[in-house]
């Protein structure tokens, strides 16, 4: 008898385990521990660190869509933090009235229809112009929200719950609170992408963007299937957007803007398009980089030394950001257009085959 | 009739690919189509599976108005189809390529697809077992896992007859899928199509320019010639028929 522990590789026997999530024993130990890990890490860490994680989390999810519309369907959006808004502001609005967990479902489902109705365009143009198609939501949805006095015209909407269960949520333990809501709504959108797409639907969607014509004599509507695809992107958007309500306690059309977009697909190819590990690596990348960019650049504004070298009226500090993305985005298409994912996985087979090397 | 096409005209611009073509084919019969180059025969079966529309005449298969429908919607009512440049999803492995095919077999739901797996899992398992049938009846099985992409032609034109299979259709269209291949893989693609018809009693529709082969095994024979039929029958009615041997006159047609 094979020690089951002890496979290195895939012993698939039959066509049931054939499909099945995890390879072997070992990959459902190390996402066990990995489910443990992330469970008590907020016990070491303040809550401001909570708080960034919390925004890698919500990123998460909203990347996990975008994989699903750019990923695999090779449908390119940049729009997902507009789809992000439409939850939040549905949350928003919708708070009041219902409980959380319907509000949040809620959010996804509204941003579902309209990922349905920007879809439309894919029906008859593709790459480059979808692209702008998508933008051009992006840009209408801000310049709605400005405009709209229900929204307040894009300043903050309190987003209030005060309540969980009967048990107050106070402002020390808000954060933490959020974490392990935002972590279990993360792993159940990881279980369905993953079985999205072992299923049918999901081989809809790569069949399309590998070969429309031959998807379409299989008997798949390609056309239905780029709306499928870009109605489930937003839906995970919408999701993302609803929990980021709650977590900052309020709407602000600033958290949606194309900057935001552009960010979001930067965490996507960052991480490795088309995985749930580049969807998590990509926005803890993107983030800390944030971070640590808007550290540098309060330090270069304090810095008397800096402040005499660079030329007036040049303000390097504050184009330090969009720098270092612009820049990061371009060298992992040149050098590593499969992402942190593939780092991940080169890591991970040498750790496997340790201590032989082949 | 199991598949009728009345009168159908297909231009591109001004080129008429297809001027009035009729044909009928009858349930489980081996009809092929041959012509020269450029004759129209490709147009003839975009057609018959909705990637064309005819600017004018009729296509009905079992009951069914073709003529306007899609191809997804073709391929529902029980047409499946290899293309003549391969149309195969390269990034795939050959049996994934099959299970594609599988789509529309067996119904489950997106929910069920997303959150309880276990109809998709059971529907998942049985179109596997299909599929290598398929694999095992086309001899495909030492390529199951190997990308479509890095097959040799012979091999990925079998693919594409095994894919079409897969669709369990009623009516198979043929589109050269012979065209150039050795003379074992030839052999072994006739053996097939024979195997198909008589195993599962399907209709299939040939495009072959190697006349050798179309009339040994055709029941019926159409000939295409700047997109008119200029000739129909029986296999040695057609080659005695004086028109067809002209049109065949000076044409290269060994590719
Ligand atoms: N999409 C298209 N646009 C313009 N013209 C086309 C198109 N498809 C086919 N044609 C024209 O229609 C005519 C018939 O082409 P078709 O591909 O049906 O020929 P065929 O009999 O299949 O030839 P072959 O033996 O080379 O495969 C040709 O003149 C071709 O140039
Ligand atoms: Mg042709």
């Amino acid at each position: 008898m094979r020690n089951p522990w002890a496979q290195t590789g895939n012993y698939r026997t039959s066509y049931e385990q054939d499909t099945t999530i995890f390879a072997n024993y070992r990959e459902i130990v190390s996402v066990g521990l990995l489910l443990v890990a992330l469970c008590i890490l907020p016990m070491f860490l303040e809550r401001s660190q909570v708080l960034v994680l919390n925004f890698i989390l919500i990123y998460a999810i909203a990347v996990l869509g975008l994989n699903i519309t750019t990923g695999y369907a090779g449908l390119i959006s940049v729009g997902q933090a507009a789809f992000m808004g439409v939850g939040a502001y549905t949350v928003a609005l919708s708070a009041p009235h219902l409980p959380f967990w319907l509000t949040i479902p809620l959010g996804g489902l509204t941003a579902a229809i309209l990922g349905f109705i920007v879809g439309i365009p894919s029906l008859r143009v593709k790459h480059l112009y979808l692209a702008l198609a998508t933008l051009a939501f992006q840009e209408i949805f801000v310049w709605v929200v400005g405009r709209s006095p229900a929204l307040a015209q894009g300043a903050a909407i309190p987003v209030e719950m005060r309540n969980f269960l009967g048990l107050e949520i106070g402002f020390r333990n808000h954060n933490y609170f959020w974490y392990y809501i935002i972590l279990f709504v993360l792993v159940l959108m990881v279980i369905a992408w993953r079985n999205l797409l072992r299923g049918k639907y999901g081989r809809a969607l790569i069949a399309v963007r590998d070969n429309d014509r031959a998807a379409d004599a299989m008997g798949m509507d390609p056309g239905r299937t780029k709306l499928f695809a870009f109605a489930l992107g937003a839906l995970y958007g919408g999701v993302a957007g609803g929990l980021l309500a709650y977590m900052q306690r309020a709407v602000v059309v600033e958290e949606f803007t194309l900057g935001r977009s552009v960010a979001l697909l930067a965490m996507a190819i960052v991480g490795g398009l088309g995985t749930v590990v580049g969807s998590l690596l990509g926005p803890a990348f993107i983030e800390f980089l944030r971070l640590y960019m808007e550290r540098l650049s309060e330090w270069m504004k304090s810095n008397a030394f800096i402040q005499s070298i660079t030329p007036a009226g040049v303000d390097v500090a504050s184009a330090l950001l969009p720098l270092s993305f612009g820049l990061v985005i371009v060298l992992f298409l040149i050098f590593e257009p499969r992402g942190l994912y593939n780092w991940w996985r080169l890591l991970r087979s040498y750790f496997r085959t340790w201590p032989f090397r082949y | 009739m199991q598949l009728t096409v009345e009168k159908v005209t297909l231009s591109f611009g001004g080129v008429k690919a297809l001027s009035e073509v009729s044909l009928e084919v009858a349930k489980g019969e081996l009809v092929s189509v041959i012509g020269p180059n450029g004759a129209g025969k490709t147009s003839l079966l975009n057609c018959i599976s909705g990637f064309y529309h005819p600017s004018s005449g009729r296509i009905a298969f079992e009951g069914h108005d073709l003529t306007h429908a899609s191809p997804h919607q073709v391929t529902q009512y029980g047409i499946a189809r290899a293309f003549q440049n391969i149309e195969l999803f390269t990034g795939m492995s050959v049996l994934e390529n099959l299970l594609m095919a599988r789509h529309t077999f067996g119904r489950y739901n997106l929910l069920d697809n997303l959150l309880i797996y276990g109809r998709a899992m059971r529907v998942g398992v049985e179109n596997r077992r299909f599929c290598e049938e398929i694999i095992d009846f086309m001899e495909l099985e030492p390529y199951r896992k190997t990308l479509v992409g890095n097959l040799p032609y012979g091999v990925r034109k079998r693919v594409e007859v095994a894919r079409a299979l897969a669709l369990s259709p009623k009516l198979l269209l043929l589109d050269e899928p012979m065209a150039g291949m050795t003379l074992e893989e030839k052999e072994d693609m006739v053996r097939f199509i024979l195997d198909i018809r008589a195993e599962r009693g399907t209709t299939i529709i040939l495009i072959e320019h190697d006349l050798g082969v179309v009339m040994d095994i055709s029941d019926r024979v159409y000939v295409l010639d700047f997109g008119q039929v200029i000739a129909s029958g029986l296999p040695e009615e057609v080659s005695r028929n004086p028109r067809v041997q002209e049109a065949y006159v000076g044409v290269d047609h060994a590719a």
